[in-house]
């Protein structure tokens, strides 16, 4: 959690420190695995957050209106609000 | 190299998996030594490579646009691996360092490229740097130049090449080429 959160916040300070904390918990296939996964994922979550969109659907399960769906969730992602403070 | 170490090409065992590194070694970005690294997981290392490849050889965005685009963004995060790359293709289709470095600074008052061009790079400017100003405006602006199909393949190629800029920064990575 803390390799996603300096990647995606702050990746210039990442260092030798950071990389042996990293190696202490998981394999080398395992950091593969989780870069991969940021690759994937981590640059749609601004993307697809400047399109506006949202889920179609409620935490109940119902389908919901794009205008229902922001109400519920947010008219911006989580880590983008982050981004945003600062 | 890299704080995380590649395979050696012959521990890569599935043909899919060499035939993509192979693919990748003929564009040139990125080279052998992505690839290499992100083989130790083969079959989620062919989703991504294939991915990569789709998005920056094919489609209707023109590939010395996408050249020039991925590289701001890799100068951007200062990432020394992706930012060394060039793509051999773009290359021997007449782009030049010279527009690269256009491109990644003074875009807006370039003639060398077009406003289509020029909203594009805009797009790549501003999405990860100040995402607010990718507003519903900016979209509509967007669309004078581009199809909505267009928009989202380049939207996608930043999406994906961004994030792999970043990971190759915290693996403190240089090219092959150049190690």
């Amino acid at each position: 959690m803390r390799y996603v959160e300096k990647i995606s916040t702050d990746a210039d300070s990442f260092d030798d420190d950071d990389w042996d904390d990293l190696r202490a918990h998981l394999s080398e296939d395992e950091i593969a695995e989780l870069g991969m996964f940021l690759v994937g994922n981590l640059g749609f979550h601004t993307f697809f957050g400047s399109l506006k969109f949202f889920p179609m659907f409620a935490p109940d399960g119902r389908l919901v209106s794009q205008e229902e769906s922001m109400a519920i969730y947010g008219d911006k992602p989580e880590s983008l609000q982050g981004e945003a403070a600062e | 190299m890299s704080r995380l170490a590649p395979l050696e090409l012959d521990q890569i065992e599935d043909p899919e998996l060499r035939d993509l590194t192979a693919q990748c070694v003929e564009l040139g970005v990125p080279d052998e030594l992505f690839p290499r690294i992100i083989a130790r997981v083969p079959a989620q290392a062919k989703t991504l490579l294939g991915v990569m490849l789709e998005l920056h050889t094919k489609g209707t965005v023109d590939h010395q646009l996408k050249e020039i685009i991925r590289i701001q963004l890799a100068r951007f995060v200062e990432d020394p691996y992706f930012s060394a790359l060039r793509s051999k293709r773009a290359i021997a289709e007449g782009l030049t360092e010279e527009r690269i470095d256009a491109g990644c600074d003074d875009y807006e008052d370039s003639e060398l490229f077009t406003e289509a061009e020029r909203m594009a790079l805009r797009f790549s400017d501003q999405l990860f740097l100040d995402p607010d100003k990718v507003d519903a405006i900016f979209y509509e602006q967007m669309r004078e130049h581009w199809t909505e199909a267009q928009i989202m393949e380049i939207g996608t190629f930043l999406a994906i090449y961004h994030a792999a800029h970043l990971f190759m920064k915290t693996l403190d990575a240089r090219p092959l080429a150049a190690a």
